[in-house]
């Protein structure tokens, strides 16, 4: 996310979303949104509590085709959290597809298992970061610091 | 017993479920995360595992009551089980999946289902002793001071 100038008109860079911060920089106060990607219950509520925690609104879907066709619809978010294991179209094939429909989200896989292979494997379909669960708070805030000072 | 000795007694359980390994700095995070609007979080996602985990215990038991055994669907069952139970931070539970994976990869059908026998004892020992502390605790209310010493 790129920052305004702060050299002139403080008050339009406020109306996007941003505040002045002691330096004279401008930091992002616009709420985040998030999708998380999982087919297992307990990961969607552990992982939509966390990032809600965070101040990330977040919605849930079961299957990389759900993701895909909310996506269709116009609905945009800057995070989408992904599985590997999905039904009917795994995580990395669901990457691939994100990224071919122009979506530049800050996309994280998630992982129980972790290996090179893998990770190798979403990296190449588009990911920015692979995780190996469980995702957790810390790791969440960092992300978010992150994505708020640009 | 008066309210301070109880709540050391709940502190304790507590603090035994770490020492013991059953549990990880995961479950911290959880509870975490509950506040009043949701001050049951943790145990209400623990139940909910329970409850979901149970259908896929099943299809462990039954996938490996077949012959010859399918290792490539075992190996998704568990990836999806120990992608839940390291999201609630069961730490042995979770341990003993990795090690089930490693049969599966190794083509070692009777690792697996020595390694299942030994998960679903852990995962029996947790349950039970996640239900106690959680009874404890709703027994004897929150703790009332402003810092929670973890």
């Amino acid at each position: 996310m790129e920052l305004p100038s702060k050299i002139n008109n403080n008050e339009k860079s406020i109306q996007q979303g941003f505040s002045p911060s002691r330096n004279g920089d401008f930091i992002s106060t616009r709420k985040f949104t998030a999708l998380v990607v999982d087919n297992d219950p307990i990961c969607q509520i552990i992982e939509k509590a966390i990032l809600e925690s965070q101040g990330v609104e977040t919605q849930f879907v079961g299957s990389g085709i759900d993701a895909l066709d909310l996506l269709a619809t116009g609905a945009s978010f800057d995070i989408i959290v992904i599985a590997w294991v999905l039904p009917m179209m795994n995580g990395v094939e669901t990457t691939r597809q994100i990224r071919a429909m122009g979506i530049r989200s800050k996309l994280l896989a998630v992982t129980a298992c972790f290996d090179e292979r893998k990770k190798q494997a979403f990296l190449d379909a588009g990911v920015d970061e692979f995780i190996e669960k469980p995702l957790n708070p810390k790791k969440v805030a960092s992300i978010m610091r992150e994505m708020k000072n640009g | 017993m008066d309210r301070n000795k109880q709540h050391r007694q709940v502190a304790l359980m507590r603090q035994s479920l770490f020492d013991q390994g059953l549990l990880d700095e995961q479950f911290v995070q959880l509870e975490e995360l509950q506040d009043d609007a949701n001050p049951n979080f943790v145990e209400e996602v623990v139940t909910l595992f329970y409850r979901d985990s149970a259908r896929l215990i099943l299809n462990i038991d039954q996938a490996l009551d077949k012959s010859p055994l399918d290792f490539a669907k075992l190996d998704s069952y568990m990836h999806q089980f120990k992608g839940s139970a390291s999201s609630i931070g069961a730490k042995k539970v979770k341990s003993e999946c990795t090690l089930f994976r490693e049969y599966c990869k190794a083509g070692n059908g009777e690792g697996c289902k020595r390694t299942f026998q030994q998960l679903k004892k852990e995962y029996a020992l947790l349950r039970k002793k996640l239900e106690s502390y959680f009874q404890l605790a709703r027994q004897v209310g929150p703790v009332e001071t402003a810092c929670r010493r973890i």
